[in-house]
């Protein structure tokens, strides 16, 4: 009995060194993907199942990590050796309309420790390219290597991209004419152009919009969050805004001239008054650019880091000398910085730079602007009251702009058509709806736009397998993105393959997602090239790779 | 000293249950995954910009002497600074609490006055049509979920009547010199209707239910009989003997139900955009503002506390034949 258990045993270690050829490749670990919860973000949450569905298809094991925001965004930002791939967004700002700040800092390597690369994508190559469009001033020139930092990533694929979000608002075309809206590129409806140039048609005078997140604050310093945003952007002028076509145009600034590659002149318009009656000068124009760089505003001191000198000639012209040569400096410097009254902000950022505290935490109690809209009142949690500043260069035709919060999206749309609100700034619920409610009423209108910001998969490119880009390319093959646009998205985005978005048409590359490939036969094809095999039913890496991060 | 030694006691095991509330609370919020300020750290910052923060926020310290900290700025009446706004917690939430009174007390006034009259009526109908009809209607209304009803009352009132604005307390832009101009003006009273319907529907059906059993207890003791017998109107039996002795557990049960409505209102006010506490709480804690959260809930705690004293005492004071002696 014994020697017949011996037998068998040995019989079976044969069989088992018999197969251990296919065992010096390592399987690949179970991956896993994270996302947010389905309440949350729903779209995000299906595509991610959606994904993860196609992956196993490869022979792979995925499991899709559902955890909230908070706790996402701490692991994959200040953890990041430790995560797989996840889910991600940027999303659309004005200041994005130059593709700088996103080809640069997203993926150069530099940023890879502590800034927006956290997926850690390391390619001299791109580094150069991207270095070389920040100093190219020439547009043709520059769109040549827009394009072809578009083409690196394309063959790279550090980054699954999805898709670009549509957007959808809607106004009451009784109340405004339909004439007067502005469809800024890659932002949509809702922008600073409308809430100037939105014409009255009737007695109702009164832009009022809506908004489901509260205001943090209204301050001139300090980003604190979208909707805050649009209110900063009325009350307070910059010197130059990005236009409707998604290109700077001048504002404050009467003009503006290059005196070299590092030195910029701009001349200050000469009929500009700040809310309180006084007058806005150079020494304003000069103090708001210091007071964004002098450590009391973190989140504003990034646009003004490449300024090296700022001087004042003849009263009314700002020099500003540069420390390099920068392509998108009138874009994401001059006309992100909000011009600020020296004569209120002096005494206060003083104070404050005796204390922990910095501007973030100061609110006004009135705030004191030069912009297109005066601010009138804030009641907490309720509305925010702005009236026409009728002395402005560019006077809005509505008398006020009032923000309502409003929670509840369905609430919202209600609100639109009962004229509580009349143009509908903020709506969360499925587009669908909208445009049914809309046909229904016939006194809306619903407009969409092309988002400037995008959904996307990082993927960890530190850690094995997706060091590797050829396995990266076969994951992000594996998925028809037509599928996310229909079945995530209901059909309210387009499909991507480019960071740059096809909303800003100069920069997009289209070739780079017109050529994607997908499908899962592709996908097999593209690993089995790479040396990935399939061993006992799962997916392997390539000969010679060893699995070191298995559970 | 008879009366003030029971007052005393409460107070003390109440006092006790508060300061349960708010170890719970502490720790609640900070045994929650992820670094609380993650929110609301800029990916731009720098390491030393992030430190300044986490230190501002007095994160850097060991738990048990942040709790201490946070014990000691209590007994202060210190609730600390929103992560979010940055402005003390205490000033956003007395900003707010009046709103969120009104909506409470009005709305509980309402289905009081109601289910105490309607409960009444109901005992005295005891077994008729009327009775048939009504106690489903009532236990229907006790099962229905506030934002449902909310919804509902919405669409008819609002979106297809427009009879009642759909949200906040005033028509946009409207401005008034002071919170009574507000409170008692046709603006402010038409944009309190739905909300308050709303939560009054979904609470009339406690005191109803209540004083119509309590009625009927009554209505079989002796006197009642006796005062049958001596031919005294219905009216006189039913208001003046009944309803008098039947009234005094729904007056104890209105002030536990305060605490109950501070619950509802967080779904109420954000159907209705109202500005109140409750919708602060529900933003609060999706936006992992802690110190925010953890003040409405501390504030939510000791009005429930408090209306659980009143009610203890009152009872006392109503019904001499209940002491604590």
């Amino acid at each position: 009995m014994n020697t017949l258990l011996k037998l068998a045993s040995t019989s079976l270690m044969s069989a088992a060194m018999l197969a251990s050829p296919a065992l010096a490749q390592d399987q690949i670990r179970t991956l896993h993907l994270l996302s947010r919860p389905q309440a949350a973000q729903p779209a995000e949450f299906q595509a991610m199942q959606l994904i993860a569905q196609e992956w196993r298809k490869l022979g792979l094991d995925v499991e899709v990590d559902v955890m909230p925001w908070e706790q996402m965004s701490d692991q994959v930002w200040y953890n990041r050796n430790d995560w797989d791939a996840t889910a991600w967004q940027m999303t659309g700002r004005p200041e994005r309309s130059d593709p700088d700040e996103i080809i640069y800092n997203l993926f150069h390597s530099t940023t890879a420790e502590s800034g927006y690369n956290f997926i850690g994508y390391a390619n001299p190559e791109y580094d150069a390219v991207v270095e070389k469009q920040r100093v190219t001033i020439d547009p043709d020139a520059r769109q040549a290597l827009v394009v072809e930092a578009q083409e690196i990533l394309a063959k790279d694929q550090p980054n699954m991209m999805l898709v670009h979000p549509e957007q959808a608002f809607a106004f009451d075309k009784t109340i405004w004419d339909e004439a007067s809206v502005v469809n800024q590129s890659g932002i949509g409806i809702r922008n600073t152009w409308t809430w100037l140039s939105l014409a009255p048609k009737a007695d109702q005078k009164d832009i009022i919009v809506n908004s489901a997140d509260n205001v943090i604050s209204v301050n001139p310093l300090y980003i604190s969050g979208v909707t805050d945003s649009w209110i900063t952007e009325l009350v307070y002028d910059r010197l130059f805004r990005v236009g409707p076509d998604g290109l700077p145009t001048e504002w404050a600034a009467q003009s503006h001239e290059w005196r070299d590659d590092t030195t910029i002149a701009v001349t200050l318009r000469d009929d500009m008054m700040w809310h309180d009656g006084e007058p806005v000068t150079a020494e304003d124009v000069k103090f708001s650019y210091e007071a964004t760089t002098g450590g009391e505003a973190p989140m504003y001191s990034p646009f003004g880091k490449g300024i090296s000198g700022i001087e004042i000639e003849d009263g009314n012209v700002v020099v500003f000398s540069l420390t390099n040569p920068s392509a998108s400096f009138i874009t994401s410097s001059l006309a992100k910085i909000n011009l600020i009254p020296k004569h209120v902000w002096e005494p206060i950022l003083a104070d404050l730079a005796t204390k922990e505290e910095n501007a973030e935490s100061y609110q006004e109690e009135m705030p004191i602007g030069s912009g297109p809209y005066k601010f009138e009142r804030w009641i907490t949690n309720e509305e925010i009251v702005l009236s026409a500043n009728t002395d402005h260069f560019n006077a809005p035709k509505a008398e006020r702009w009032i923000l309502r919060f409003v929670p509840n999206a369905e609430a919202a749309l209600g609100m639109l058509r009962s004229g509580e609100i009349n143009f509908l700034t903020d709506f969360s619920g499925d587009p669908q709806v909208l445009i049914d409610a809309a046909a229904a009423d016939g006194d809306l209108e619903v407009m969409s736009t092309v988002d400037i910001g995008f959904r996307y998969i990082g993927f960890n490119n530190r850690r094995p397998p997706f060091n590797d880009p050829a396995f990266r390319s076969a994951l992000s093959s594996a998925v028809d993105r037509r599928l996310i646009v229909n079945a995530a998205f209901k059909g309210f985005a387009v499909a991507s393959n480019s960071v740059v978005s096809p909303a800003l048409e100069f920069w997009h590359a289209k070739a780079v997602v017109d050529n994607f490939q997908a499908g899962a036969d592709v996908a097999k094809s593209m690993l089995d090239e790479a040396g990935y095999t399939m061993v006992d039913g799962r997916l392997a890496y390539p000969e010679g790779v060893k699995e070191t991060l298995g559970d | 000293m008879n009366t003030l030694k029971p007052v005393l006691s409460r107070t003390l095991q109440l006092l006790l249950v508060l300061w349960a509330v708010v170890t719970i609370l502490f720790l609640m919020f900070r045994l929650m995954p992820g670094n609380p300020l993650a929110a609301y750290i800029d990916p731009t910052f720098t390491l030393e910009q992030q430190e300044q923060l986490i230190r501002q926020f007095g994160l850097d310290k060991p738990l048990l002497s942040q709790y201490f900290t946070y014990l000691g700025n209590l007994l202060q009446g210190e609730l600390g600074y929103s992560f979010r706004y940055r402005t003390p917690v205490a000033e956003r939430i007395w900003l707010l609490l009046p709103n969120t009174l009104i909506l409470t007390f009005s709305s509980l006034i309402i289905a009081y006055v109601f289910g105490i009259l309607a409960g009444a009526w109901l005992a005295w109908r005891r077994g008729s049509r009327a009775e048939a009809v009504s106690l489903p209607i009532v236990l229907a209304t006790r099962a229905m979920p506030e934002f449902w009803l909310g919804m509902v009352l919405l669409a008819i009132f609002s979106f297809s009547l427009g009879i009642f604005p759909a949200g906040g307390t005033r028509s946009a832009g409207t401005e008034y010199t002071s919170l009574w101009a507000l409170y008692t003006s046709a603006d402010f009273l038409s944009h309190l209707a739905l909300p308050v319907l709303t939560l009054a529907i979904y609470s009339q059906g406690l005191p109803l239910l209540l004083m119509r059993s309590n009625m009927l207890d009554v209505m079989k003791e002796d006197f009642v009989t006796m005062a049958k017998v001596k031919g005294l109107s219905p009216y006189t039996i039913v208001i003046k003997h009944g309803a008098r002795n039947a009234l005094l557990p729904v007056m104890t049960s209105f002030a536990i139900s305060v605490g109950y409505q501070l619950q509802g209102n967080v779904v109420v006010e954000s159907v209705f955009s109202w500005p109140g506490l409750g919708r602060e709480l529900v933003s609060a804690v999706s936006a992992s503002d802690y110190p925010l959260a953890q003040g409405a809930f501390l504030m939510i705690a000791v009005v429930v506390i408090a209306m659980n004293l009143i009610a203890d005492l009152l009872y006392t004071l109503l019904d001499p034949r209940i002491s604590h002696a």
